[in-house]
């Protein structure tokens, strides 16, 4: 029987907003517990809640970023359990009126294109965080400790439907989300932050079958590598349950870091468990035409539109995807230098090898003021046009970070400047020939390695100061004739 | 007729303990709950505007602007216990 893996994703995003969702707290990043509160997000009897409209601004931007059809007329839900962390044992949530329905983002998965779907994305809150005291288990906890600063932090949930095929497709979508949410500039998208939480549905069917397998939810992934493992490790999971004839359970399963497995955390709640309705604190939430325009226009940039400005200066859409999830700086560099080199590959090899290379090894996390794309762009071309060596070129870099030079004066002040005079290199080759007499009679042909050896050989003796691809022809020129 | 609910799974859900007597009376009074809501059902709202709210008022919105909150004093005040400024419960895992 062949199985096939079917995951649908749930990502949280906590925007970032000044206050809360529903009240004018603050939202902070502290560990300092319960500073930021009130009687409406600590769930106090009589509090009333007032959305935030840069939040609902937000969420209509993320949903036109995921092209998503936004509910014109939409409501809130209490989603109604219990637990610690959730002070009014509801949260404020929507359910048949999600803000943004039927969307879809495109996902590169090495060099070609996917599309997942959308099913909806909508508006929530928050809850606050607990600390378990004991020994450290879980399980065996003594008591339990509250933050309610987090809790009524804005949070919008986006839920695919349930087509992504493999862990590596489902870490592309997610890598495309927080590029879409930093991009748009809604959230700060930091996974090891929390700003970006996901949980996976799982299931296994028979290949060409229209049934899902029973959907197991797993939790508690917060690394794209957790996220890539966890699935990986329950599709194995539940394909060898499925092949040994054990029957799946419908439940929520929590991915232990430590042992590298899921392991079971309880039955899951159906929809009806969680006993949705309207909240009746909250009247009908109008998203009207001119509130979408003031969304739309705040888009400036998406990660599908920044891949297609990248893809157009002839880069591969591994290395336009490479750029696009990058750091901001790099993708504007790339594109102003190449503007001026005109050669989208070395640009492209240059800026993610060496410069970023280098800077790592420096640890300088921002370019020098003057290290502009026009001396980038003279630097690439110096040795693209074989000017200087490549090695010239690592030199002069490394220059560069530290000191406002011109590459090119630099390269002739330094003696740096590549010979192709044919004389210089002939008399070199010559010499190098006469000194290697016992390599040059093992030489048998012109793709021999030992060539390249005496390549090697004048470039050392000329202290890299000839073209190598002119010291080659040269060399197999007296050589072979 | 819609009598299929389990009133342990319903104690279990509100987190509330029922014995044995509650149970059965609380079993009679939902079989007469759904009752009245079966009815609805019965009601043609094929040709019917969906409303989806009670309340024809539109939601306001505020602008996003923080004001002070309540000291972490007064937030803690109605605590039974604190530790360390947070709020201590019993261990509650799901």
């Amino acid at each position: 029987m062949n199985l096939k893996p079917t995951i649908g994703m749930e990502t949280h995003v906590e925007l970032d907003t000044e206050s809360k969702m529903f009240c004018s707290c603050k939202v902070v990043e502290t560990d300092e517990p319960n500073i930021s509160l009130c009687p409406t997000c600590l769930g106090l009897p009589g509090a009333l809640p007032v959305p935030n409209k840069k939040a609902i601004e937000y969420i209509v931007m993320l949903s036109l970023g995921a092209n998503c059809s936004i509910t014109k007329e939409g409501m809130f839900h209490r989603k109604n359990y219990f637990y610690p962390d959730l002070p009014k044992n509801y949260q404020i949530s929507q359910f048949d009126f999600p803000v943004g329905v039927e969307g879809s983002l495109e996902i590169v998965i090495e060099d070609s294109l996917h599309t997942v779907a959308i099913e909806r994305v909508h508006m929530e809150e928050d809850t606050g965080k607990s600390i378990h005291l004991g020994s450290g288990r879980i399980d065996s906890a003594t008591s339990t400790l509250l933050d309610f600063n987090r809790s009524g932090v804005p949070l919008v949930e986006v839920v695919t439907k349930p087509i992504i095929s493999s862990a590596k497709m489902a870490v592309a979508y997610i890598e495309e989300l927080r590029q879409l949410v930093i991009d748009l500039g809604i959230s700060k998208g930091k996974l090891e932050k929390g700003n970006l939480r996901f949980d996976a549905n799982i299931s296994v069917a028979e290949e060409g079958s229209d049934e899902l397998g029973v959907k197991v939810e797993i939790k508690n992934m917060n690394s794209l590598k957790s996220l890539e493992k966890a699935i990986d490790y329950e599709i194995l999971r539940q394909t060898k349950m499925v092949q040994d004839k054990e029957s799946i359970i419908q439940e929520t399963r929590h991915w232990d870091e430590n042992k590298q497995v899921t392991l079971s955390m309880r039955t899951k709640e159906g929809s009806a468990d969680y006993r949705y309705f309207s909240d009746p604190d909250l009247p009908n939430m109008v998203i009207n035409d001119e509130f979408i325009e003031i969304s739309q226009n705040q888009i400036k940039e998406t990660p599908e539109k920044k891949r297609k400005t990248l893809l157009d200066t002839g880069l591969s859409l591994s290395d336009s995807n490479y750029l696009d999830k990058g750091q901001r700086w790099l993708y504007e560099l790339y594109l102003s230098t190449v503007k001026e080199t005109g050669d989208c590959k070395s640009t492209f090899n240059f800026l993610t090898g060496e410069l970023q290379g280098q800077m790592r090894k420096a640890e300088i996390s921002e370019l020098p003021q003057w290290l502009n794309s026009e001396k980038l762009a003279s630097l690439i071309n110096l040795f693209e046009n074989n000017e200087v060596s490549f090695t010239s070129a690592k030199d002069i870099l490394a220059k560069l970070l530290i000191e406002d030079i011109d590459p090119k004066s630099f390269a002739s002040d330094n003696n740096l400047i590549q010979s192709s005079d044919n004389d210089e290199i002939k008399a070199l080759v010559t010499s190098i020939i006469n000194e290697n007499q016992d390599i040059v009679e093992r030489l048998e042909n012109p793709e021999d390695k030992l060539v390249g050896y005496l390549v090697g050989q004048v470039m050392k003796s000329s202290k890299s100061k000839v073209n190598p691809g002119s010291v080659k022809e040269v060399l197999l020129k007296e050589l072979f004739g | 007729m819609t009598k299929d609910f389990n009133i342990d799974d319903i104690s279990n859900l509100a987190s509330i303990h029922l014995e044995e007597k509650e149970k059965l009376k609380l079993q009679k009074d939902l079989e007469i709950v759904l009752e009245h809501v079966d009815a609805l059902k019965n009601i043609d709202v094929k040709d019917e505007k969906i409303d989806i709210h009670p309340l024809s008022k539109v939601l306001e919105l505020r602008e996003d602007e923080s004001t002070p909150s309540l000291s972490h004093k007064d937030a803690m005040k109605n605590s039974p216990e604190t530790k360390d400024g947070h709020f201590v419960v019993p261990p509650s895992i799901e």
